[in-house]
């Protein structure tokens, strides 16, 4: 009898582990945003985002000091808990990249992952500074890359949203 | 029998919790891929990514590549848009043969076009950030200010209601950087630096924004000769991730790409002036 409660105890541990390690590995997808129009220096998002877009370019130009140059294109948004944002990128094999983010409120903390063309996680060097952080790479490869940008900690952050700023920097 | 309840209850949100804080996935999915957000300021890499990348893979004499003068005489808005965007492309290589006066007769052209296309008034203070630049050869900063100009096209087509043409200007400035890659690769073939030329996400997003655009544009005769000729080329570039393409697809590569460029820079009723 006890033995049978313990063979139950672990297989429902077992299932109750699997299903949220799969929810794990599927988290929800962005909401589909479509192609966007160019987002460059838009004078109106510019001004009422000046703060994420300053981090992300304040923790990019750190990376200039090493020769990498800053791309002008930039994407600025909202991120939750719940919508993890993902860019499709195109890199061009033996550059090297850093990919930035920065948001507010400043005590929102951010993670960046890289995942190649067949959505395999790139192994990649990391910057994480609270609201500031950044994933670097050489690219082995040219082809479609993507750049996955979640809030950490999600439990504790899920009521909470976040203005964002994506930029990314090459050499 | 409660008690082991309680036991199963608390062992799965344990394990539960292990995996929700701080895990990414090993893997995208394809539906994440595919809802992925895509910007032609992000997506597509600049001239001066894709040299920067050739770069690597030796020197090549960018001075080969630096095209004559080009006096567009026409009066197509789609065309002098893809001309814009060869002639940014232009600038990226007067960049990396450090060519100041070059770079200066480029930056001289895309105000020429762009007055045309009535969207100079702030591009041309970009003109003379350009010209700055050369005189002190920030070979750097001009390569920043290159792409932001571009980018300053865009914005100003956008805010004049000519958005279409921004897909245009991406349009011409990728044909021309390609064609000159390829051109480099061709001269001298290495599978690695033919890699550079495998890029069919980048013509399957650029084919996506043809099709968005307005029909009378999409059915304007160079805008359909650069759909059928991107259609032919990403049939050619599609192969697996991490291969590279043939000596024999590159030479085809520029061939088309080299056409493409002088249809989009020939005048009307002639050749090229």
């Amino acid at each position: 009898m006890k033995k049978s409660y313990l063979l139950s105890i672990g297989i429902l541990v077992f299932i109750a582990g699997s299903a949220l390690q799969s929810q794990s590995t599927k988290p929800v997808a962005p909401a589909p945003t479509a192609t966007v129009a160019p987002t460059a220096s838009p004078d109106a998002a510019a001004e009422s985002n000046i703060d994420p877009r300053s981090k992300a370019l304040e923790l990019a130009g750190a990376f200039t000091n090493d020769g990498f140059k800053i791309r002008d294109g930039y994407f600025t948004g909202t991120i939750d808990a719940k919508k993890p944002q993902i860019f499709a990128l195109n890199l061009s094999a033996g550059n090297q990249y850093w990919f930035c983010v920065g948001a507010v409120p400043a005590d929102q903390k951010l993670t960046v992952s890289v995942y190649d063309e067949n959505g395999k996680k790139v192994d990649s060097e990391k910057y994480q500074d609270l609201s500031m952080a950044a994933a670097g790479i050489v690219a082995e490869n040219s082809g479609r890359y993507f750049v996955y940008v979640a809030l950490e900690d999600a439990p504790k952050a899920e009521a909470q949203k976040a203005e964002y700023s994506f930029l990314y920097t090459y050499k | 029998m409660a008690d082991y309840r309680k036991l199963v209850l608390l062992l799965a949100s344990l394990a539960g919790a292990t995996v929700a804080f701080g895990a990414l996935p090993a893997s995208l999915t394809p539906a994440q891929m595919n809802a992925a957000i895509q910007t032609d300021t992000l997506t597509i890499p600049t001239p001066g990514e894709f040299f920067a990348a050739i770069n690597k893979q030796g020197k090549p004499n960018w001075t080969t590549f630096i095209r004559k003068p080009v006096i567009l005489a026409t009066t197509s808005r789609p065309q002098l848009a893809l001309e814009l965007g060869t002639l940014v492309a232009d600038g990226f290589i007067a960049v990396e043969a450090q060519d100041g006066q070059q770079v200066k007769n480029v930056g001289k052209d895309i105000i020429s076009i762009s007055k045309t296309l009535g969207i100079s008034q702030d591009i041309i203070n970009r003109g003379n950030t350009i010209n700055d630049f050369a005189e002190n050869n920030d070979w750097a900063g001009l390569n920043e200010e290159l792409e932001a100009t571009e980018n300053e096209v865009k914005l100003t087509m956008a805010k004049q209601k000519d958005s279409d043409l921004v897909t245009l200007v991406t349009l011409g400035a990728w044909i021309r950087g390609v064609q000159t890659v390829s051109g480099i690769v061709d001269k001298s073939y290495t599978p690695e630096s033919a890699k550079l030329l495998r890029q069919p996400a980048i013509i399957q997003y650029l084919l996506t924004m043809i099709d968005k655009l307005p029909p009378k544009l999409q059915e304007n005769a160079l805008v359909l000769r650069v759909k059928n000729d991107l259609k032919s080329t990403e049939a050619i570039v599609n192969t697996p991730f991490k291969d590279s393409v043939t000596a024999a697809t590159v030479h085809q590569i520029n061939d088309t790409m080299s056409k493409l460029v002088d249809a989009i820079s020939k005048s009307e009723g002639g050749a090229a002036k």
